[in-house]
């Protein structure tokens, strides 16, 4: 129960990037109106930030795996057990 | 991120216990060098970009003369987002070239093709090949003043090499002249022939760096490296470096959407100061080096014929280079090597700002 | 306040918060895919523009054909005072239908359908009658539009 709402919890936190992308419904044309053109770096900077989340947990998780497999084989089985 | 359930649901099934132990296995040494071990992955990542790009153009696109350049500006203009389409299939296909050209000269000059994986080396060089024709019949597809321009003396080039030129340069236009028939295929290559070559080739590559493991500098060889396994760790580096290109990619397609020019016509002049793509240049360059008569030769002829050794030279310097097949060090080779990259690197420059 | 005890352990966390924020980035991108590869061109128009003088002298008891969107629409001259425009797709399975002045009806070949000359579905599959529209012309242009609709011409 408690995963679903971590779950819940993590994939709302995207939903500021998944409305964002909803606004590129708009550009029908190659952007020729400042309106269209500034949909469009609106979304480029929220890809950005996407990406750049995305990076930040990658290496939030190798520095936990390199954490775990310094410490050895045996310790990393006991700890995800331990749940 | 694990899915035993998954896992197990295969290893009922099948036999996973030489897989799983592989892939445990499975280790990439760290050094200074390290980095350019991800040269391969990205370009299997842009690749895959360009497939998926390419099928969805595919869907619009019509390669016939009459339709084909018509059919882009209504991709461009009337489609959702088609422009951003467009525009990621070319800057993905410009970036696809580049990391080939870097992952081969990392590949030269650290040597990774002597002996044991020469055939890694020659399976690498045929999809470079493959890549640039990938490029060159792309850029027919566009079927404005340019492209024509640019593939009719492309094709032409080809035609002068000795004997087999001919042969290679009706088979490439589908008769004498570049015409609607050269479109047609050129459009049989890019999307159908090419694609499946590559993925053979691609599959054959992708094997044997499983069978032999990275490759490590001569300069290390005698000393022991720490090791890291590739799952999970290697992966997910892999996929941060993908992400961080894919930025990029995403980034220069919104930033600098390609141009298309007018509609091609055979009967007309070629635009002026016309130049081919930036991974021709320095083939373009060197042609412009020679004469057009030398000692009653015809240049053109010379300095195909000098290009085609120094590229038949570069395929089979694994066999060339005896000392680092037995795992010596090899100092004329890695000058040689740095003298192709020079030369690529400053004909190519001259001949962008020429 | 401080936990005595976490409520997930590390790796649940870093698992979902990669998991989940991995799927939200292919999912956007997937659908600007998807929009791309879905179009949404060749609705039916609201309004056609033609020009008058092709559909001038149309013999009684017969049609003709114009292009509406890039469906078939038929003009049809019932007699010598009325003149009719409608859709020529048969409201069952969207097949073109065709006249048959000997008997006045319009025909559907694909599942033989009938309609009578007011459109009606009399016989067959067809499950509705056709569908009329209603036309004007406004100077030098024949404007055949679905009943009910404003038409706005653009300036060009």
């Amino acid at each position: 129960m408690k995963r679903v709402i971590f779950f819940l919890w993590a994939s709302l936190l995207n939903v500021p990037f998944l409305w964002g992308q909803e606004k590129e419904k708009a550009i029908e044309v190659f952007p020729s109106t400042p309106y269209y053109q500034y949909i469009v770096y609106e979304n480029l900077v929220i890809f950005w930030a996407a990406i750049i989340g995305l990076l930040i947990i990658i290496r939030m998780k190798l520095k936990e795996i390199e954490r775990v497999q310094k410490l050895g084989l045996e310790d990393e089985e006991n700890m995800a057990s331990h749940k | 991120m694990n899915c035993p359930r998954l896992k197990d649901w295969f290893g009922e099934r099948y036999e996973t216990a030489a897989l799983k132990k592989f892939a445990r296995g499975k280790v990439l040494p760290t050094h200074r060098y390290d980095l350019w071990y991800y040269t391969g992955g990205i370009i299997l990542f842009l690749f895959a970009l360009q497939f998926i790009t390419g099928m969805l153009l595919a869907l619009y696109y019509v390669p016939h003369a009459e339709f084909a350049h018509k059919s882009i500006i209504e991709i461009v203009t009337k489609l959702n987002m088609g422009w951003f389409f467009r525009s990621l299939h070319h800057w993905g296909a410009q970036l696809a070239i580049l990391a080939l050209f870097v992952h081969l000269f990392a590949s030269l000059l650290l040597k990774s093709y002597r002996k044991p994986r020469e055939l890694l080396w020659y399976s690498g060089f045929v999809l470079i090949g493959i890549a640039i024709f990938f490029g060159l019949s792309g850029y027919l597809l566009l079927w404005d003043e340019r492209a024509f321009a640019a593939v009719r003396v492309a094709t032409g080039g080809a035609g002068a090499l000795p004997i087999l030129g001919g042969f290679i340069k009706a088979f490439l236009r589908g008769g004498i002249d570049v015409t609607g028939e050269t479109l047609t295929r050129f459009y049989a290559f890019h999307v159908a022939i090419l694609p499946l070559m590559t993925i053979l080739l691609m599959v054959l590559h992708v094997l044997l760096v499983q069978v032999h493991g990275m490759s490590v500098p001569l300069s290390l060889k005698d000393k022991t490296l720490p090791q890291e396994p590739f799952f999970p760790n290697v992966v997910y580096k892999d996929l941060a470096v993908w992400l961080v290109l894919l930025g990029i990619v995403v980034t220069l397609a919104t930033l600098l959407p390609p141009e298309i020019g007018r509609k091609a016509d055979p009967l007309a002049a070629p635009p002026e100061d016309i130049k081919p793509e930036w991974y021709f240049l320095f083939l373009f360059q060197t042609l412009k080096l020679f004469p057009g008569d030398i000692f009653g030769l015809n240049g053109e002829t010379i300095a195909i014929l000098l290009i085609s050794l120094g590229i038949l030279g570069l395929f089979i310097l694994p066999l060339l280079d005896k000392k680092s097949s037995r795992g010596e060090r090899s100092p004329l080779f890695t000058a040689i090597g740095i003298c192709y990259l020079a030369y690529f690197l400053v004909m190519t420059l001259i001949g962008y700002l020429s | 306040m401080k936990l005595d005890y976490s409520l997930v352990t590390r790796r649940t966390f870093l698992n979902t918060l990669f998991g989940g924020w991995l799927l939200a980035f292919l999912a956007g991108s997937f659908l600007a895919l998807f929009r791309f590869a879905f179009p949404t061109l060749g609705k039916e128009p609201d309004f056609v523009v033609l020009k008058p003088e092709d559909y001038d002298n149309i013999p009684v008891n017969s049609t003709k054909p114009f292009a509406w969107g890039g469906k078939l629409g038929l003009f049809f001259r019932k007699d010598e005072h009325t003149l009719v425009a409608l859709k020529g797709v048969c409201t069952h399975m969207e097949c073109n239908i065709v006249y048959r002045p000997e008997e006045r009806k319009f025909y559907c070949p694909c599942h033989k359908g009938w309609f009578d000359e007011n459109g009606k579905n009399i016989k067959g599959p067809p499950p509705k009658p056709l569908e009329f529209f209603d036309y004007y012309v406004e100077g030098e242009k024949l404007i055949v539009a679905r009943k009910g609709v404003k038409v706005e011409l653009p300036k060009a």
